[in-house]
């Protein structure tokens, strides 16, 4: 019985030991980081590297100064939301009908519209730059904000049309015998049943819309269309280098909402990223 | 209220339809408008002048461009080393959680890697590998290496700092669904093989992991088609350098186009790409999610 305990404990060790040390990794490359945002630019290239800086705010007041973040940010949050609006009118419909009615072709056209998914952007990127250039929408956010819809629209589709399908049909049926039409039913009690549902969706499109680069990279083509995943890709000046000091404070601002929602929606998060198939 | 429908019979059935078609015709113009046309222009040598037709010249040139067979060879080595990598440590980290207690308190932590920006964390590796070498000095600080590693001018070790920053921000993703796969299965199965005696190994390997293989192939395809996507690491850590041993297809067509300018060509590998994702979405893709529902 002793020993029995005994191997009980060690292994429980050996479980602590490895889930801490993977902690670590995520946490010190993080902390670190931070710590690159709130030291002055001289202590963060040096021959011997500096762990213990001499701590400033020198690169959060420069980064108000000397970059238009308030323009970032607008065209970040006017871009992200834009996306997910456009995401959210166009899936709900169709997730209903895809979870809700049998017709011929269903299936096709779900598969369809999660097979967008998989297209690299790369692929659609010359395309794409070509039909913005046509329609004069370079470098301003409208683009950004159709490009970011398009990214997500499968994913948004698929998450609500998951938790659509965990909906007992009765709760329908009642309403239908009431006369209720079908869009009724569809905005008065499917969509205030499935909200948590419709919220990780959201979520989830806004955190790869936040993540967007490639697209953001071709279609702004100067800082006024920037997103601050792009903006901190941009932050040199001249011969001076990468001014890392305030790319990881730009990180940081990202980064702290996202964190912030995750927490709140944590429950559903792998239902959203697996796009439905696992019920988490 | 209305007592009773009065909506004609056409309308009944096409209602569905109706309904998906606005999402459908979006996807559309932003996926089948390009895939045409990019394999019209792929027939065609474009500079920023008139479209000159040159027949299947783009494609001839493809076979025999070793660029572009490296770029491919690089995308397999660098995405199914990461890909091996992040399945391996989800899958142990999962083992090791799932039925923790406190795990669930301090799980967030896990996923803070995945939280960044992808182009924040290209910087967060660029800056540590490469530019304040901190992890080179954290190396030599405790005796593994004698000097700073020489990471740019070592075509595996730019593959390996590629394929280290993608299992640093992406294991998370891999770890959370995994997680979530094994605590949503039946806990009586478990307590049932363990009165009989079965180690949480035994049980972990002959009961949990068959139960989640179809969820398994889920979340390895979605991480799949994002790691054959790579770009933004190699754009902002790499460079597809030294010698172009780092260039993946999405980085490649992006040069050939946008700093080459040389749309057609880019355009005839987009083309080849597009079929590659074709046939993987028909026959890999639409089975596992169709198992993994059912």
């Amino acid at each position: 019985m002793a020993k029995v305990r005994k191997s009980r404990a060690a292994s429980l060790i050996v479980r602590y030991l490895i889930l801490g040390a993977w902690a670590v990794v995520c946490l010190a490359p993080t902390l670190w980081f931070l710590s690159i945002g709130l030291r002055p630019r001289v202590e963060i290239i040096t021959p011997q590297p500096i762990y213990w800086p001499t701590w400033s705010l020198d690169a959060w007041w420069k980064l108000w100064e000397q970059w238009p973040m308030a323009k970032y940010l607008r065209n970040s949050v006017a871009a992200i939301f834009g996306s997910v609006l456009i995401d959210l009118l166009l899936a709900i419909p169709a997730a209903y009908s895809l979870s809700r009615y049998e017709y011929r072709g269903r299936d096709d056209i779900g598969f369809y519209i999660l097979s967008t998914r998989m297209m690299a952007p790369a692929i659609v990127a010359i395309p794409i730059f070509f039909l913005f250039k046509n329609l004069q929408l370079l470098d301003t956010i409208w683009a950004l904000m159709i490009v970011f819809a398009a990214i997500n629209l499968s994913i948004v589709t698929w998450i609500i049309r998951s938790y659509m399908l965990d909906i007992p049909k009765e709760l329908e049926d009642a309403a239908k015998t009431d006369g209720a039409s079908d869009l009724r039913i569809l905005w008065e009690i499917i969509v205030p049943a499935i909200l948590p549902g419709i919220i990780t969706a959201a979520v989830i499109a806004m955190i790869f819309a936040i993540n967007e680069f490639l697209f953001t990279l071709l279609i702004a083509s100067t800082p006024d269309a920037y997103t601050l995943s792009v903006a901190l890709a941009n932050f040199t000046a001249g011969t001076d280098g990468v001014i890392y000091n305030s790319i990881a404070l730009v990180a940081f601002i990202a980064f702290t909402p996202v964190f912030l929602v995750v927490i709140a929606i944590q429950r559903h998060l792998s239902r959203g990223l697996t796009m439905g198939a696992v019920k988490g | 209220m209305q007592a009773f429908q009065r909506r004609p019979k056409w309308l009944k059935k096409w209602f569905p339809y109706l309904l998906v078609a606005p999402a459908v015709i979006y996807l559309l113009l932003i996926t089948l408008y390009p895939g045409v046309y990019a394999a019209v222009q792929s027939f065609y040598a474009v500079k920023f002048g008139p479209w000159n037709p040159v027949g299947w010249a783009n494609y001839a040139k493809l076979w025999n461009d070793y660029q572009f067979w490296g770029a491919l060879r690089n995308t397999l080595i660098i995405g199914s080393i990461s890909l091996a990598l992040e399945c391996t440590i989800a899958l142990t980290l999962a083992f090791f959680a799932y039925r923790d207690p406190w795990v669930q308190g301090w799980r967030i932590i896990f996923l803070i890697p995945m939280l960044f920006m992808p182009s924040a964390v290209a910087f967060i590796f660029k800056l540590g590998f490469l530019d304040a070498r901190v992890v080179s000095d954290i190396l030599m600080g405790v005796g593994l290496i004698e000097r700073n590693l020489a990471i740019q001018s070592s075509i595996w070790m730019s593959r390996a700092l590629l394929v280290l920053a993608d299992v640093w921000q992406w294991t998370p993703f891999l770890f959370i669904i995994f997680v979530a796969a094994l605590q949503g299965q039946d806990e009586e199965i478990e307590e049932a093989a363990r009165l009989d005696g079965a180690s949480w190994t035994a049980i972990f390997f002959n009961i949990s992991l068959p139960l989640m293989r179809p969820i398994i192939a889920v979340a390895l395809i979605l991480r799949g088609i994002d790691i054959s996507t790579m770009f933004t690491n190699v754009h902002i850590v790499t460079k597809g350098g030294p010698a172009f041993g780092t260039e993946t297809m999405s980085f490649l067509i992006y040069r050939t186009g946008f700093k080459f300018f040389n749309f057609g060509y880019a355009s005839a590998m987009s083309v080849i790409m597009l079929i590659l994702t074709i046939v993987i979405a028909q026959f890999v893709v639409k089975r596992a999610f169709v198992s993994a529902r059912t």
